[in-house]
């Protein structure tokens, strides 16, 4: 009789969609009653489904394990061993940088000719802890990440030793390079937002925050940053001192994600319910203003982890922890186009600098807490997907037009 | 006529049905769009903020100022190779001419802005209908509860929460393989995580119990006991000692459990202060019984009122 924690261990190790008949029970309480005994016997009634499940042929007629790639993208040549935390493209070329939680920072060559992708691993630099957040300079010449180190390594991609410019009090979540100031900003568990000049060692200037921050968006002058507590606090680069607005989301829980428009008239927010907020911010365009849902199956509300823009068409993609991503169209308030849901979630995902290339990971964001993790069987994959005019290209709407 | 010098709302925003005849002007607004500044404001040097014109984010020396750079940010000294002192100065003109971002209520830190929201947003909830609230409460409990527990929630929009103390997806795995790098088991750190929900999950039913023992407090004078009701952004700005994320404890305990609740249960004691040391549910039950009677006190000043 293997002991209880094992037996979490395998069925966790199992994928994403076997995990079903165990994941319900988990979300009814999160083993909150009786704990163990509870959970040990739904682990021995769902051990038989996942060992059925593992083998493709199923005779039970139980699905088959699930495809962790659905969509058919390009996968991303010796992807990390542990979970992808984030995703960032060169704006000046086709190179792709993940940081992750096993401590590394990577960045791959990939070339796309047509039809063809193909990716090259092409260096690597680590933390001591794991890393959470990345960004190119403008540039195209070097990256800076920042993690649970509570630093921030500037990399130098021509060669040249990491550097250490940046400092916090705690994790650095969220990380931006802002060129119209030569900044770097980093966002921090610790409250703040410290602005960087990287040959200083101490902040050009620290900016206090209601609460943690779990988000930032950059499109210069605007700033957003998403904290704890549904706080979302506006920023105007040319001032940045001043709190430009300090909102409450428009959605009803905890903010996951924001995104600026690229005309900088508002953003976009996310959330863990399943729900994006589209707010403008200029008060005359209230109206305009929208939520919506998404990342939703039946009853199972996802939360949507990434946010972001179609550099040309200015149309955006969502990817959530249902392991989908999604295309929409924010002017005529579509869904451009819906993709196959992956075994695993997707925290993070990015488009390359014209919008031929959407990068996404899949694995595992701990949506479901420490104990669906199990890292001998855990694989993380980051899928290169070729958007297509269809999916982000807006459409008019059949309805009719105003003019 | 001074009204044909303004631009046709209408026409902005797509559909003006007298076109050539409107009595408004019709332009496109190419020129806000292209001017991030002209971003719902004045003109002018309307400037509230209580800077000088040269506004740049400046001085009074209260601010976080690390530096005595008059320039207040960022464009340090003549080592800044580009856009060091032309930015500035560029910066300085357009603050002079143009009122750039400000809004007419701005006050830079948390405590006004709850004010300012009220005449800026649309949708603003004040909690009148302690029924309407708790009925959306309950509707979004039973429909639209996210898989995610360790969250913070608000009944409106727009509203600040109702129930506080957010544990994002990273914190809680930074936490967890914090916790494993110093040597703690698996079962353990799984034990944590549920302990950190079971509270979490107190807490959203205590809300769903007695739901109008939280309002939001908005506006004055909705209810009586006005007093109770400071902001949450202020309360949380004095949360100053930011919380490590290295130990569970710690974030399960986080002040801004206790503080967010203190801020309309001042009255009503603190509901959710037994869940910090993981609380039983024996003790939330009695608690509960006390605010109960608060509860009902609460209900007959009230209608009272009304």
């Amino acid at each position: 009789m293997p002991a209880p924690f094992t037996v979490s261990q395998l069925i966790s190790g199992s994928n994403f969609e076997a995990k079903f008949p165990l994941s319900l029970s988990l979300s009814h309480g999160f083993g909150v009653s009786g704990g163990l005994s509870l959970s040990l016997s739904l682990s021995l009634s769902n051990l038989l489904v996942v060992v059925v499940s593992e083998v493709p042929m199923s005779a039970f007629g139980t699905p088959t394990a699930p495809n962790p790639n659905p969509n058919k993208s390009f996968e991303v040549a010796q992807p990390p061993s542990d979970s992808v935390s984030s995703l960032s493209f060169s704006p000046k070329a086709n190179y792709l940088v993940a940081t992750s939680w096993d401590n590394q920072v990577r960045c791959w060559e990939i070339m796309h000719s047509g039809a063809v992708v193909g990716s090259t691993p092409k260096a690597s630099i680590s933390h001591d802890q794991p890393v959470l957040c990345s960004t190119w300079k403008d540039d195209g010449t070097t990256v800076f990440s920042g993690g649970c180190d509570k630093q921030a390594k500037m990399w130098p991609l021509s060669g040249g030793q990491p550097m250490t410019v940046a400092m916090h009090d705690a994790p650095i979540k969220e990380i931006a390079w802002i060129p119209e100031m030569n900044l770097l900003v980093t966002g921090s568990w610790d409250k703040t937002l410290k602005y960087w000049d990287t040959r200083q060692s101490n902040p050009v200037h620290t900016q206090q925050l209601p609460d943690r921050c779990y988000a930032l968006t950059v499109r210069h002058p605007l700033m957003v940053v998403g904290t704890a507590d549904r706080n979302l606090i506006v920023f105007n680069l040319q001032n940045p001192q001043t709190e430009f607005k300090r909102i409450t989301s428009p959605l009803k829980y905890q903010t996951r994600c924001v995104t600026a428009f690229p005309d900088q008239q508002g953003f976009l927010v996310g959330s863990i319910e399943g729900r994006v907020g589209v707010h403008h911010l200029d008060d005359s365009q209230q109206s305009k203003n929208f939520t919506f849902k998404c990342h939703r199956d039946g009853n199972e509300i996802y939360s949507v982890n990434s946010l972001n823009f179609h550099p040309v068409h200015h149309t955006f993609a969502t990817a959530g922890s249902d392991g989908a991503f999604n295309f929409w169209d924010k002017d005529s308030k579509q869904r451009l186009k819906a993709m196959a849901r992956c075994s695993q979630p997707i925290p993070c995902s990015t488009f390359n600098n014209d919008g031929s290339l959407f990068a996404y990971s899949s694995c595992y964001d701990w949506s479901k807490g420490a104990e669906n993790h199990n890292p001998a069987t855990a694989k993380s994959h980051i899928f290169l997907h070729l958007p297509q005019e269809s999916e982000v290209k807006s459409k008019p709407r059949n309805t009719t037009g105003r003019k | 006529m001074s009204f044909k010098k303004e631009p046709c709302r209408n026409f902005q925003r797509g559909h003006c049905r007298f076109g050539e005849a409107c009595r408004y002007l019709h332009v496109t607004q190419q020129q806000p769009k292209s001017n991030v500044f002209g971003f719902g404001t004045q003109t002018g040097l309307s400037q509230q903020k209580k800077s000088n014109p040269l506004g740049f984010g400046t001085q009074t020396g209260s601010h976080q100022q690390q530096k005595s750079n008059p320039f207040g940010f960022g464009v340090q000294s003549s080592s800044h190779p580009k856009a060091g002192t032309d930015f500035v100065s560029k910066q300085n003109q357009s603050k002079l001419f143009q009122n750039t971002w400000t809004r007419s209520t701005s006050t830079p830190t948390g405590v006004a802005p709850q004010k300012s929201d009220n005449e800026t947003q649309a949708a603003n909830h004040k909690c009148t209908d302690p029924e309407a609230c708790r009925r959306q409460i309950v509707e979004d409990f039973e429909s639209e509860r996210p898989l995610w527990k360790l969250t913070c929630y608000g009944h409106s929009k727009n509203a600040p929460c109702d129930i506080v103390g957010d544990i994002s997806y990273e914190e809680l795995r930074a936490a967890a393989y914090d916790d494993a790098k110093h040597g703690l088991n698996f079962q353990s750190i799984v034990e944590r995580e549920r302990n950190l929900l079971s509270s979490k999950l107190v807490e959203f039913d205590n809300l769903l119990r007695k739901p109008y023992a939280v309002p939001p407090g908005r506006s004055s004078s909705q209810t009586p006991f006005s007093g109770a009701r400071p902001n949450s952004f202020p309360l949380t700005a004095q949360n100053s000692a930011p919380p490590l994320v290295s130990s569970f404890n710690q974030l399960g305990a986080s002040q801004n459990l206790g503080l967010g609740i203190s801020q309309s249960s001042n009255t009503f004691g603190t509901n959710n202060m037994p869940h910090r040391s993981e609380g039983t549910i024996i003790e939330g039950f009695l608690l509960c019984t006390l605010v109960g009677a608060f509860a009902l006190l609460l209900m007959i000043s009230y209608g009272r009122c009304i």
